[in-house]
């Protein structure tokens, strides 16, 4: 039984650290953003857009990412320094 | 330097019936702007054409013959690539199909390899480019070796495949080819580094400026395992009367001899080819020189025949009080370059042209004038010929003048020199393209190819020709345009570094380019390199699913952006001007035309011919006279090029000096001699 629990609740904060970890990348990591922002770059570059869709693209990522940066400052405070350091969980049976 | 003239008289005296047999010769020309053709005066193109009995010459066409050898070995080099990489072969098809624009060199050498293995002739005499671009190509089968190197490290994994798998242990044509590459660099470099199999001459001009450069080279050789067993020191004036002119260069050219004979000289024929005053074309002339360069004489030998003394005269007293003798006709009009309508308003000034035309001796005195007439403005004088030759021509030491631009002694402080070092400009963003190199072969899954630190090292050492010359060019772009912003421009400035001015950068650059054949391959090197460019892009834009496109891509955009700046510069005629520096010969000339109507189709502005050291003032002496007749033949006709009332080309005229102007003070004399051509600013 002792085991099991483990397993379980081992397996359930791993989970939880994947959740929290995807969570915290997907408001830090402006990465993505980046990215879109040099394949826009690559295709201006190859005339595959006008000047003018270039500077749309560049505009609206611009803005997502202070966006981010502003969420960041504000609701949540969960930077990378900061862990989970465990998890509770309760258990109706094992006591009785 | 009468590289081309040498070359054709050498293989016409080889081919000479000797003991009622002929050796079957072959004399090719490697430098992309040929001129043996016009020493042999015949029309010769990328097939062999026999020239008379046992003759045969060839001008290779580096493109043509780079495409002949990608048309038979196409297939097979695809298979490697498709095989080592993850590119598929429509890519490999698109890649191998781009133009390489520094093919040149490597076709050279391939063509030379192959035309060794024919056995067809028993000598073959190879008519070189200049001196920078001649290193380059001896150093590539070095480059073949790399490249096999490569192929091979992609072909590893395929091969192991079907040996294991498979159980096929026969080679296929990518495995022959490989092979073949490697055996043949091999065999290349051990025929060039054989003293028995080849000889090296080495060819000058009795001038201070040519010594410098053949001391560079000939080191250059050496260190590459290459020995040079002949110098030949063409156009040496022979004894005549007096004259001032004749007299002054006969001291100067006897005293560079002596000093060619000291520093040079050991283990070395020297030989001396006396200057006609008509210019040897046509085989029955080249072969009347062939003779003298074939016999087996000593220095003391030619001495005796030439009536040249090869010891250093004493300089007469006075001369040190004039610092030359100008040919130069009083109360003529002169411009000098800053008066020049041609050169207003200009941005970027091009001087280009034949090798030892005085390139570098015109730029260097027009960034001089143009700095002290306009001190408010920023001008950097720039070499790109791999052989620099300002500090030369400024008397400095070499080390006074580098990569990083300098102010000149004595010059106006508005005015920076650099010789560019394109090795570094390619170095200074090496560390970036190496770690954006290996991303893309992590990526791929290509380990043993492209990947791990040693085969991004290699894959830059390997440096695809002509891209180090790209990156030369391309700071032109940076230097004359504010600093923009980049993705990664923050990261990128720390690591160009370097002491240059800041961000401000200059308002006027003059570049003094290597000779015509390199200089229009650098000018042509921005449409190729733009093509590379997208092609690459393209292909991370299909495969972004497979590899994200980070580094890689942001370097390739930068360059993109910079190729087009460029280009727009380039193109722009109220900035950008090209100025031809020529001889008012016919070799020459000939090379001069053909350079106008290339610039031409390139859309680049050319609105002047310089035709530097003529004799403008004979005076007495039969020689000058005769040679001033020639040189107004030369220029008659240039003139019927260039059209005689058209505005859109001047001819302006520099007078002989001797010796030629050196040093800031001279040069900054010297200019003030120049004239406008009369003939055609009356028309």
């Amino acid at each position: 039984m002792f085991i099991l629990d483990t397993l379980l609740i081992g397996s359930l904060r791993f989970v939880l650290d994947k959740v929290v970890a995807a969570a915290e990348a997907e408001m830090n990591d402006d990465t993505a953003l980046r990215e879109q922002l040099l394949e826009a770059q690559m295709r201006l570059e190859l005339g595959e857009i006008s000047d003018e869709e270039f500077a749309q693209i560049e505009k609206d990522v611009l803005a997502r990412i202070r966006e981010i940066k502003g969420q960041q400052q504000g609701a949540i405070t969960m930077s990378s320094k900061d862990k989970i350091s465990g998890v509770e969980v309760e258990s109706w049976k094992s006591e009785g | 330097m009468g590289k081309t003239t040498c070359a054709a008289a050498s293989a016409c005296a080889l081919s000479a019936l000797r003991r009622g047999k002929r050796a079957r010769v072959l004399v090719v020309s490697t430098d992309p702007a040929h001129s043996l053709g016009d020493a042999l005066g015949v029309q010769l193109a990328a097939s062999p054409r026999a020239i008379r009995r046992g003759l045969t010459a060839v001008e290779l066409d580096a493109p043509r013959a780079f495409a002949r050898w990608i048309g038979e070995h196409g297939a097979a080099l695809g298979e490697a690539l498709e095989h080592g990489t993850w590119l598929d072969r429509a890519d490999v098809d698109t890649l191998l199909d781009l133009s390489l624009p520094g093919v040149d060199e490597l076709a050279g050498i391939l063509e030379i390899a192959r035309l060794a293995d024919s056995r067809r002739y028993d000598h073959i005499v190879v008519d070189t480019a200049p001196t920078g671009h001649t290193l380059r190509l001896l150093a590539s089968p070095q480059t073949v070796a790399v490249v096999a190197g490569i192929l091979d490290a992609l072909q590893a994994e395929h091969r192991l495949i079907r040996e294991q798998l498979a159980r096929v242990g026969r080679p296929e044509a990518a495995d022959r080819l490989i092979a073949r590459l490697a055996e043949q660099a091999r065999e290349t470099g051990e025929t060039l580094r054989d003293r028995q199999r080849t000889t090296f001459c080495w060819v000058t001009l009795p001038e201070a400026l040519s010594l410098a450069e053949s001391e560079d080279g000939l080191a250059a050789l050496e260190t590459n395992g290459m020995h040079a067993a002949e110098i030949i020191v063409n156009r040496v004036l022979p004894a005549a009367g007096p004259c001032p002119i004749c007299d002054r260069r006969r001291a100067d050219e006897q005293r560079v001899i002596a000093r060619i004979t000291r520093r040079l000289g050991r283990g070395r024929t020297l030989r001396i080819i006396p200057a006609s005053l008509r210019e040897p074309r046509g085989v029955a002339a080249l072969a009347k020189i062939g003779t003298t360069l074939s016999t087996t004489e000593d220095a003391e030998d030619t001495e005796k025949k030439t009536g040249l003394a090869l010891r250093v005269l004493r300089r007469p007293r006075g001369e040190e009080r004039v610092p030359f003798a100008l040919s130069a006709p009083k109360g003529e009009r002169t411009v000098s370059p800053e008066s020049l309508d041609v050169l207003r308003g200009a941005k970027l000034l091009f001087v280009g042209g034949k090798g030892g035309v005085g390139k570098t001796t015109v730029s260097t005195a027009a960034a001089i004038r143009l700095a002290r007439a306009h001190p408010d403005r920023r001008m950097l004088l720039l070499s790109t010929d791999p052989a620099h030759s300002i500090a030369d021509v400024l008397d400095a030491r070499k080390e006074a003048i580098g990569d990083t631009p300098k102010a000149v002694r004595g010059g106006p402080a508005n005015l920076f020199i650099r010789e560019l070092d394109a090795a570094r400009a390619l170095a200074a963003r090496r560390v970036d393209l190496e770690h954006a190199l290996d991303e893309i072969a992590h990526s791929f899954g290509a380990d043993a190819s492209a990947g791990g630190p040693r085969g991004a090292a290699e894959l830059m050492d390997l440096a695809p020709p002509g891209v180090d010359e790209l990156f030369g060019i391309l700071e032109v772009t940076r230097l004359l345009t504010p600093e923009r912003e980049s993705l990664r421009s923050s990261a990128r400035s720390s690591a160009r570094g370097g002491g240059a001015p800041r961000a401000s950068e200059y308002d006027v650059i003059i570049v003094d380019t290597a000779p015509t054949g390199h200089a229009l391959r650098l000018l042509e090197l921005p449409d190729a390199a733009r093509e590379w460019v997208q092609v690459l892009l393209r292909m991370l834009l299909k495969y972004k699913s497979l590899v994200r496109p980070g580094q890689l891509a942001a370097e390739l955009v930068d360059v993109s952006k910079s190729i087009r700046e460029l280009q727009t510069i380039l193109r722009d005629a109220s900035h950008t001007r090209f100025l031809v520096v020529t001889r008012a010969a016919e070799v020459p000339r000939f090379e001069t035309e053909r350079l106008l109507t290339r610039l031409r189709r390139l859309t680049l502005a050319a609105p002047a011919v310089i035709v530097n050291a003529m004799t403008l003032a004979p005076g007495r002496c039969t020689r000058c006279r005769a040679t001033a007749a020639t040189e107004r033949r030369s220029l008659a006709a240039l003139r019927r090029r260039c059209g005689a009332r058209s505005r859109e080309c001047v001819i302006i005229q520099t007078p002989l000096s001797a010796p030629p102007p050196r040093g800031v003070r001279a040069l900054d004399r010297w200019a003030r001699w120049w004239t406008l051509d009369r003939a055609q600013a009356d028309g």
